[in-house]
């Protein structure tokens, strides 16, 4: 409980000097709108919120857990294989380097209006750190653990359940939270050129001189990000009171 | 002739080092297009020079927020629609007016494919596919309630005719001298619906100024105009000077297109209404029309004081002499 009480203490005065800065006008309120209008504003169109803000979680999600899924998957594989690792390596910075929003644009070609190029601006984004994590994480396994492994007989399938993949977990969660909130920027981007959920609703509230949308908008996604990384938080404590992780 | 024009880009540069006079900016809201014809006629014919001013164009793209920019001082004038102007005023951003409309007709459109032959725009929105256009913008408000319910899918359009060509069932909002262009040279004949036929037909693109700005400095204001009226003049009777230049600053549109897009822009910039009271002038009644339009919508909460939205300050200055 302690826990919660710097950052929502912090929150309010934060909130309390928004106030402040609109009512002595030192920045107009069309450009960043009080927390009172945000309010209402809220309130007045939940109704066009709630349903974007699912359809971004729905989107966000599905990505992440691809991310989650085959990041760790070709990690296993490339750690297995120096060749393959090799191989791979200039493609596999390509997730990490390629400017999502200039080739958002051709997703539409290529997936389709809509949730398809959503989730594929998702996965693109979130994919690189579930890679690079945890190909550092299988790569770390101590030397020493991994001969004893070796004088005792142990098969690989064993090495790589009770050793590599014990040693990498830490830094595949870790991946995780970075991850579910790159899961969510990537969605957004998406939803620009795809359409659908928060991403279109702020474009819309851009040309419609709503500020007060686009923030609400911020803050629903960052909400979505905080919810996953909170989610993968959970899911690591439930694995390290199980089977502790360090 | 690439030379040419380099050589003429490079002395337009020296020029402007080397003269003085007001130096004012001016943003656009896409980049350089017949749409800005006027202003950059203005500026490769010395017009701006004759006035006493050293005006620097600033290229816009998607998205360029031009209201806010004059609203909060970072430009003096600046391309925008009469209903970004409106909705501005309704979000407590007052200090913004218009001065000068480009266009008397919107060049709004929305593009079909001709093999699907479309007898109405109705008919289009309430067909099988899908339209890109732009959530949000009060036109498309507009139309989807006016011929509402519609059938077909809204998707997000980000410029271009890329998907119009791919996919027979895509329609396209786009202007309707220069998008059909570009689709024809692509071998895919269109046909276009004007938005203004359905009724809505605001000042699409207008030069604004911000009204602080105007209030201290009137005298370069009305140069500005001057030079402006001058540089639509020129660029409607001569475009093709301009339009080299502007080819060689926009690289995506070659001077031929932009010579077929300047002609075809011509009726909706130069009416029988602009040979009597002059270019870019504007009135109460079109303006009222738009307010009422936007507060039907729901684009608006309240009536704006239409004064506080344009004026014609040199209206008698600027009608064409006899």
């Amino acid at each position: 409980m302690r826990n919660w009480i710097p950052p929502v203490l912090l929150m309010l005065l934060a909130l309390a000097l928004l106030e402040i800065v609109s009512f002595l006008n030192w920045v107009p309120a069309f450009l960043l709108p009080p927390p009172h209008v945000l309010l209402s504003s809220f309130i007045e169109l939940k109704a066009d919120l709630l349903p974007a803000a699912w359809q971004s979680f729905y989107c966000a999600f599905i990505g992440f857990i691809l991310s989650a899924f085959f990041g760790f998957f070709l990690a296993l594989t490339l750690s297995m294989s120096a060749f393959l690792s090799q191989g791979l390596h200039p493609f596999v910075v390509f997730f990490q380097t390629v400017p999502i929003v200039a080739i958002a644009p051709l997703m539409v070609v290529w997936f389709g209006f809509g949730v398809p190029t959503t989730v594929a601006s998702s996965l693109i984004v979130s994919f690189f750190p579930v890679l690079a994590n945890s190909l550092a994480g299988f790569n770390s396994c101590p030397k020493e653990l991994l001969e004893l492994f070796k004088i005792y007989k142990a098969s690989k399938i064993k090495i790589l359940f009770y050793l590599k993949i014990p040693s990498a977990a830490p830094f595949y969660f870790a991946s995780l939270k970075v991850s579910a909130g790159l899961a969510v920027v990537g969605t957004i981007v998406g939803e620009f050129v795809g359409g659908g959920g928060l991403g279109s609703l702020i474009d819309a509230a851009m040309r419609q001189q709503r500020a007060d949308i686009v923030f609400l908008c911020a803050i629903l996604a960052s909400g979505i990000g905080l919810f996953m990384i909170s989610v993968v938080g959970v899911f690591e404590q439930l694995m390290n009171k199980w089977r502790p992780l360090s | 002739m690439n030379l040419l024009v380099s050589i003429l880009i490079l002395a337009m540069q020296l020029q402007a080092a080397a003269q003085s006079g007001d130096k004012v900016k001016l943003a656009l809201n896409w980049k350089p297009e017949c749409e800005f014809g006027g202003f950059y006629a203005a500026q490769v014919e010395g017009e701006f020079s004759k006035q006493n001013l050293q005006v620097q164009i600033l290229e816009g793209g998607s998205g360029s927020p031009t209201v806010q920019m004059l609203a909060t001082n970072q430009v003096e004038f600046a391309i925008t629609s009469a209903e970004e102007i409106i909705m501005a005023h309704d979000r407590g951003a007052t200090k913004v007016k218009a001065l000068f409309a480009i266009f008397q007709t919107t060049p709004l459109g929305i593009l079909t494919r001709a093999e699907r032959n479309f007898s109405s725009l109705k008919e289009a929105l309430q067909s099988e596919g899908t339209i890109l256009w732009e959530l949000g913008l009060p036109w498309v408000e507009y139309v989807s309630k006016l011929y509402s319910p519609i059938k077909v899918k809204s998707a997000p359009y980000k410029g271009g005719v890329g998907l119009f060509l791919k996919d027979p069932k895509v329609m396209q909002q786009g202007f309707i001298f220069s998008e059909p262009l570009l689709a024809e040279a692509g071998k895919v004949p269109t046909k276009v619906f004007n938005i203004a036929d359905t009724g809505f037909n605001p000042y699409t693109a207008v030069l604004a100024v911000n009204t602080d700005y105007a209030r201290k400095n009137p005298d370069i204001v009305k140069r500005m105009l001057k030079a402006t009226q001058a540089g639509w003049r020129l660029y409607l009777d001569q475009p093709e000077k301009t339009n080299r230049y502007m080819a060689e600053l926009n690289k995506a549109i070659p001077f031929e297109l932009h010579q077929q897009m300047a002609q075809r822009q011509r009726p909706l910039v130069e009416t029988a209404f602009t040979k009597t009271h002059g270019l870019g002038v504007m009135t109460t009644e079109r303006w009222q029309a738009l307010v009422d339009q936007l507060l039907e919508i729901k684009s608006i909460k309240a009536k704006p004081k239409i004064q506080d939205l344009f004026e014609n300050p040199t209206r008698d200055e600027m009608k064409p002499k006899s």
